[in-house]
């Protein structure tokens, strides 16, 4: 299935496009989104540690504004935030 | 009494005037009014602006539950909270963040009010694009949002 996975903060360098889509086979989980994440940025970004460390550190949201734990599943078509290190204000 | 919102600088304004008409009431013997500008200077850089981004449905969110947070820790009933934050690129002293406050005594007032700009600096999904004079820019790195790892 596939899923876009929405761009916010330092992780918006990762694509023009403020989102990436990525093809997971069903059941998959937050964990498996970020190991999914981290070979983007090994195929498009020679493995930037900087980025590695954005994905490493960021927490997810999904579609209904929930952060979500690691376990989380997936269903069909939905939209997956990433929420690197915050600091507004 | 909450009034919460993103606003995108490229549309609107964030304006002090709008946080007044908002808490004004002679309900309240008390009003804070914080805002947060964008400084010259940051980690020995010259910086000429800053580009804020937001998750804006999670930031109404956490504004919400700061709201909802202060009445059960802090006790304080009886308030009037706004709490604006800018979206998109603002120059040197232009505001991002807004947090007027009113309750009926001085000491709940400031106590309300640090109590907010703290957590939203913990746990609002907001960032910071630093732009520098020599055209270079940096997302500056923030505070990662605790989540269960399983």
């Amino acid at each position: 299935m596939k899923i876009k996975v929405e761009l916010f903060g330092a992780s918006r360098e990762f694509s023009k496009n403020n989102l990436i889509e990525f093809e997971i086979r069903n059941n998959s989980t937050i964990k498996d989104i970020r190991e999914e994440m981290m070979s983007y940025v090994d195929q498009n970004f020679s493995g930037n540690q900087d980025f590695k460390k954005i994905v490493n550190s960021s927490a997810f949201c999904n579609e209904s504004n929930n952060i979500v734990s690691d376990n989380y599943k997936i269903t069909k078509d939905e939209k997956i935030a990433i929420i690197p290190p915050i600091g507004g204000g | 009494m909450l009034h919460a919102k993103i606003v995108d600088i490229k549309l609107n304004k964030i304006l002090l005037s709008d946080a007044e008409k908002f808490i004004s009431s002679s309900n309240y013997g008390a009003s804070i009014y914080f805002t947060g500008t964008v400084r010259n200077q940051n980690n020995n850089k010259t910086v000429i602006g800053i580009t804020y981004d937001s998750h804006d449905a999670l930031v109404i969110k956490s504004f919400e539950e700061i709201y909802e947070e202060a009445e059960k820790k802090l006790k304080i009933k009886n308030k009037s909270v706004f709490i604006e934050h800018a979206k998109g690129y603002l120059n040197l002293g232009e505001i991002s963040i807004i947090i007027a406050v009113a309750c009926k005594h001085r000491d709940e007032a400031y106590i309300l009010s640090r109590y907010i700009i703290e957590e939203v600096k913990k746990r609002t999904p907001i960032w910071k694009k630093e732009h520098y004079q020599n055209n270079e820019t940096d997302w500056l790195k923030g505070n990662p949002i605790q989540y269960e790892k399983n």
